[in-house]
């Protein structure tokens, strides 16, 4: 009899643990599907914020000074010269600009886009994969500049305010055929950010 | 038997839950790992910027400096900068700070960012630079439709009442009135502005242009009447008739492309101009008069043209009161008045005279008037369509020996920063 209860307890006891566990590992995985995502956005949105704010700081490198800086000006596309090779050569036409949804369809994340560059209109480089690409451009004196900035309005672009958003491509545990589109309600790991006052110091000059 | 079996059951849970929380636990630090690299980069970086920004100050306190130096930051900062000034020939200096910025153990990566800035060492510039420049501005006020093509400079107090336009950057040695972008003061700066940049100062005296007139030029001790006329229609066969009156024989000509003649004509007296001009030349006097239009052969905003007349005087360079000046004015030349000011002869009396065209740059110690205005009713003299000459932005194309200033400091010319781009996941 008492045989019995032993057997009895410990399969109630040891049921108890299997659940703990299996719960336990559930979390785990959740868990380590959000870090792995936290990871990835962040990954992505440094590796492209580094290049933006390098590229974006050296504006104008070597342009002559009565030369306007800024060729194109709108919230999601710049076009400006610097002279990237700083051997007092030719002066180089950078272009940013982000692509459409649509080419990244195939991912869950229905927002995720393309981010490309380009120099000297030479074919377009893949420089990222992000959610939101804007950009506000303000005068020396604090005015905020309607867009596309105006031709006569260009020379005037002191400041440059960018803000860059990543998402993860793929929700955290939720698999493609879960995610209807447009459902939001998936979660994407996000990480944002954002320069309010990025200068180049050759506006200055 | 049961109790050992629970002990080791939950002994092995407890293993096998705490990897999972390590793991968990190194992800979620790796999940930061990135934005911290950023910190660090960004950390690393501005020690850079601080260097460069430490470099600046003791370059501009000592232009003559060019070593270099390192800084470590005092705790609880850390990294340090080496900064130093090279002398790169030419006209071009550079400046570069290097950062230094160890991450802590167990990484003791070595973070290095650098800055470069160029200074163009130039030190003496032509006041043909500048679209208009005056040591002082008076009481005028720049208002709405007014328009600056040019570089912008004055010795004194701007005073602006609407929206004037400047296409290049305006530098004052004082400050706007109002400040840019409070009341009345709606300026559109294209290029920027500046404000309290130091002085610059007018030559005490026009010797470097009498000696040039008197070695190489031509130099006269009374009244003149230059009449330019381009000679054929061939570039560089321009001339010079001088006469003592305005009807009177000629004196003089003077073959502006000769070999034998640098470019200067001088005199103590007045001198008064007029003509096409097609060669390079300065007329310097005490006062000169623009009798009628003075334009070049080969207009240069439609062609090119190596043609250029600097108009300099000691006191005033008045456009004439007379029947050839009252139905427009274009004046192609570079304009500097060492005491006086750049005005219309008569502005407050003379009939309404249509407008001053002007190709070229204005230099003058006090701003002149050219006309009285009611509102916008121009009531005598003219009105003003000022364009600057877009050559003259060279600082190596300028009248022959025209007047010219010294900087006290460096300009910089172009400033970079290092960045790092790191692989592309």
């Amino acid at each position: 009899m008492g045989t019995i209860l032993d057997l009895i307890a410990s399969t109630i006891f040891g049921g108890m643990l299997l659940l703990i566990l299996l719960n336990a590992n559930d979390m785990a995985l959740e868990s380590q599907s959000i870090h792995y995502g936290d990871v990835l956005v962040q990954e992505i949105l440094v590796s492209t914020i580094r290049l933006i704010e390098g590229e974006f700081r050296n504006m104008g490198f070597g342009v002559p000074e009565r030369q306007t800086t800024v060729l194109w000006a709108d919230t999601s596309r710049i076009s400006f010269l610097c002279d990237l090779g700083r051997d007092g050569g030719t002066i180089d036409t950078i272009n940013y600009w982000i692509g459409d949804t649509t080419e990244l369809s195939a991912t869950q994340n229905e927002l995720d886009r393309y981010l490309y560059r380009s120099v000297n209109h030479q074919p377009p480089l893949k420089v990222g994969v992000v959610t939101e690409f804007k950009m506000k451009y303000e005068t020396r004196s604090g005015e905020v500049l309607p867009t596309p900035v105006p031709a006569d309005r260009r020379s005037e672009i002191h400041l440059v305010e960018v803000t860059v958003e990543v998402q993860n491509p793929y929700a955290i545990s939720k698999k493609q055929a879960e995610i209807n589109p447009g459902d939001r309600t998936a979660k994407y790991s996000i990480a944002l950010w954002q320069q309010t006052r990025l200068a180049s110091q050759n506006s200055r000059r | 038997m049961v109790g050992k079996a629970s002990l080791i059951i939950v002994v092995g849970f407890g293993f096998i839950l705490g990897y999972i929380s390590l793991n968990l636990n190194r992800l979620a630090t790796n999940a930061v790992g990135n934005m911290s690299s950023y910190v660090d980069a960004t950390a690393s970086h501005n020690i850079a910027v601080t260097g460069a920004n430490v470099g600046l100050a003791k370059f501009y306190g000592d232009t003559t400096w060019f070593g270099t130096m390192t800084q470590t930051l005092n705790p609880p900062h850390k990294g340090s900068f080496t900064v130093g000034v090279t002398d790169l020939g030419g006209d071009v200096v550079r400046l570069r700070s290097v950062s230094t910025y160890v991450l802590p153990a167990p990484v003791n990566e070595t973070l290095r960012d650098t800055v470069e800035v160029y200074f163009n060492k130039r030190r003496r510039n032509s006041f043909s630079m500048f679209a208009w420049m005056t040591q002082f501005e008076g009481n005028v006020f720049w208002i709405t439709g007014d328009t600056v093509w040019g570089r912008m400079h004055s010795n004194g107090m701007l005073h602006v009442n609407g929206s004037p336009v400047f296409y290049q950057k305006v530098t004052t040695a004082k400050s706007f009135d109002p400040k840019p972008g409070v009341g009345l003061n709606k300026a559109i700066f294209k290029k920027g502005y500046e404000t309290g940049v130091a002085s610059i100062n007018f030559p005490d005296d026009l010797s470097e242009l009498i000696s040039a007139s008197a070695s190489g030029g031509k130099k006269y001790n009374t009244d003149i009447w230059l009449t330019f006329n381009p000679g054929t229609g061939a570039n560089g066969d321009g001339i010079a008739l001088v006469r003592t009156s305005p009807s009177g024989p000629i004196i003089d000509t003077i073959y502006l492309n000769s070999s034998s003649f640098n470019g200067v004509i001088y005199t103590t007296g007045r001198a008064r101009v007029k003509g096409v001009v097609d060669g390079r030349v300065t007329v310097a006097a005490p006062n000169v008069y623009i009798d009628d239009d003075i334009q070049y052969e080969r207009n240069p905003q439609t062609t090119t043209s190596d043609d250029i007349l600097g108009l300099v005087a000691a006191q005033n360079v008045y456009v004439t009161d007379n029947p050839a000046n009252n139905n427009n004015c274009v004046i192609n030349a570079c304009i500097f008045t060492k005491s006086g000011s750049f005005t219309a002869e008569n502005y407050n009396t003379r009939p309404v005279s249509g407008e001053l065209q002007i190709l070229g740059s204005i230099v003058q110690n006090t701003r002149g008037p050219v006309g009285t205005f009611s509102g916008s009713t121009i009531k005598s003299g003219f009105s003003k369509r000022y364009r600057y000459d877009d050559r003259l932005s060279d600082p190596n194309f300028r009248p022959p020996f025209y007047p010219g200033f010294y900087v006290k400091t460096y300009a910089i010319t172009n400033w970079w920063e290092s960045y790092r781009v790191p692989s592309i996941p």
